[in-house]
């Protein structure tokens, strides 16, 4: 029986798509390909992927318009690869559902943490379901769901009652980058000018409170003007 | 050509010839000294030429000016009068004089505008030059290297092969930093793209460089000061990150004896300084004016100045300072070293 992880590379540059399927198969996936949209479209429904790499620029549609469409129908956790520049790209496909984003050019380790990270996710909230655990814990931070507590290394830290939302918002999608679009909504429920200022004075307090070092692996990682992500390489 | 420069240089002949009309006038009343009058006349046509486009203003305040002689300002004052000779010959070399200054003006012009087209087209080249220089070398590693692993494979070490991969990736990964430079030098550069500056935790920033910083250079160790208090900058926050990231490479690889690599932010309410001091070799003062021009030239380097990325990321430094409204600085210290300097304005982008 082949209990690997199937994962879709969707990728129509022919070197890179080798790339990515080889680097997976080594590391103990199954890798299916697609050069694509047509492609994906038929690779997705025939064989359910535990997990998509997509590329957004493909040759016949928008990779864009293919997120959307799985989206619709399942939560399988979905890595898009684009090009630095393409700042507002990236922010659109995490709002409209992707789990995370990697930049080309990218390394071998990088790739493979981030789809680790990701399918790590999705055993945490499984397919179609919310999450259900009651405790989240990496390194040495615990939040304990019922009680509203956090604790690192056994010592509780302080939050008040934004700060601990949004860490408990955070550690329920370990590895998924959230846009701050996505926790404002989230956290407050509306949007408004000051929204963003808010969250980043709260971002800052609960550095404060975790004793974040700048530049060091910390809990939650900074992605700079898209949104925050909690950290789940352990 | 556009209808507002039109309308602007119609005014600007009119005035100026109204000017000479005026003084003309008090002049002939005053002191009757007639002879100024002509020469006066011509030099509003001059400036008139000087001050516009083309050839055409100069040439109408020529016979503008030559109808105001001969009308208001020679006998029989105020009619027009080309029966008497002198008059006629007088007004023929004025019409003269006044066309040729001015399309000698209009000349010039455009000699000088071909001219600076010409500087930048220099700068240009020079900077292409060297960036095929500096994309060539490692794309020498990158393509002999590979193709050696494939060829001779078994005839290599597993040490070797390691090393030889390892080349690959370094200079591959140099490559894709000096692509991003290159990005957003043509972006920035032509003027088409404006910067979006969002609200950037400075926190957040200096955490997201120095993890890409300390990934790339492990040995490095860069001593940070942040400000005490919660400061957001407006800015775009990967450019500036770029920037950052380009000055500390740049002392890495180019303060040689450098011990001590600090990077420290001060916030007031008008500004967002970042300044980054080292204690190597300092600037060469030579290179200290050309510094974030891009005009480095690679030639005195020799050829294997293998990372000296030409100068291109100091000059992609200044590029993206000055699209965000900023100043960037670098001065030598007085105890050796040298410190890098940029500043942002702080506006407040909540509003």
């Amino acid at each position: 029986m082949n209990n690997k992880y199937k994962i879709l590379v969707v990728e129509d540059e022919e070197n890179i798509n080798n790339l990515i399927t080889t680097l997976l198969d080594a590391n103990g996936y199954q890798a299916l390909s697609a050069k694509s949209c047509a492609d994906a479209r038929i690779m997705n429904s025939s064989y359910k992927p535990d997990l998509v790499i997509l590329d957004l620029g493909l040759p016949d549609a928008d990779g864009g318009i293919f997120l959307k469409e799985v989206r619709k129908g399942s939560r399988v956790p979905i890595i898009v690869l684009s090009a630095r520049s393409d700042e507002k790209d990236k922010v659109e496909a995490l709002d409209s559902g992707a789990n995370d984003y990697v930049t080309k050019p990218f390394g071998a380790a990088e790739l493979v943490a981030r789809v680790r990270s990701a399918l790590r996710t999705s055993i945490y909230t499984g397919d179609n379901a919310g999450y259900s655990g009651e405790r989240f814990e990496t390194g040495d931070l615990s939040i304990d769901y019922d009680s509203r507590h956090v604790f690192i290394e056994k010592n509780e830290i302080n939050l008040t009652q934004t700060e601990y939302n949004i860490i408990a918002f955070l550690s329920k999608h370990p590895g998924k980058v959230l846009t701050y679009a996505a926790i404002i909504k989230e956290i407050w429920g509306y949007s408004d000018l000051g929204s963003i200022k808010k969250l980043q004075v709260n971002m800052a307090n609960i550095r404060k409170k975790f004793g974040a070092i700048p530049g060091e692996k910390n809990y939650i990682i900074n992605e700079l003007g898209v949104g925050y992500r909690m950290n789940n390489d352990e | 050509m556009k209808k507002t420069t039109i309308i602007r240089d119609i005014k600007i002949t009119a005035v100026i010839l109204a000017v000479c009309f005026v003084i003309c006038l008090v002049l002939h009343k005053s002191t009757k000294a007639d002879t100024l009058i002509p020469a006066i006349f011509v030099l509003g046509s001059f400036l008139v030429s000087s001050a516009t486009n083309g050839y055409i203003y100069g040439i109408i305040a020529a016979f503008v000016s030559m109808l105001a002689v001969n009308y208001a300002f020679t006998f029989p004052f105020f009619k027009f009068s080309f029966t008497a000779s002198e008059n006629l010959i007088s007004a023929i070399i004025m019409i003269a004089i006044s066309v040729m200054t001015s399309t000698l003006t209009t000349k010039l012009k455009v000699q000088e505008a071909v001219r600076a087209e010409n500087e930048k087209e220099k700068t240009r080249s020079n900077l292409l030059r060297a960036i095929s220089h500096d994309l060539r070398t490692p794309l020498t590693t990158i393509y002999g290297s590979s193709s050696a692993l494939i060829e001779n494979k078994d005839n290599f070490t597993e040490e070797q092969k390691e090393q030889i991969l390892k080349g690959i990736s370094q200079d591959a990964q140099w490559l894709s930093r000096m692509v991003e430079n290159l990005l957003s030098i043509t972006k920035l550069d032509n003027g088409n793209m404006k910067i979006t500056k969002v609200p950037t935790v400075v926190d957040e920033l200096v955490d997201s460089v120095l993890i890409k910083f300390n990934n790339r250079y492990p040995d490095c160790n860069v001593i940070v000061e942040t400000p005490e208090e919660f400061a957001v900058v407006p800015m775009d926050p990967l450019l500036i990150e770029q920037v950052i990231i380009n000055i500390l490479e740049n002392a890495v690889h180019h303060a040689k004896g450098m011990t001590k690599l600090s990077f420290k932010i001060f916030v007031s309410p008008q500004k967002a300084v970042f300044q980054i001091k080292d204690n190597g070799c300092g600037i060469p003062d030579k290179k200290l004016k050309t510094l974030f021009t891009g005009s480095c030239d690679t030639s005195d380097e020799g050829a294997d100045s293998k990372r000296s990325n030409a100068g291109i990321g100091l000059s992609v430094c200044s590029t993206i300072i000055k699209a965000h409204g900023g100043d960037i600085e670098a001065q030598n210290l007085k105890h050796g070293g040298a410190v890098f300097r940029f500043s942002l304005n702080m506006e407040d982008m909540y509003e």
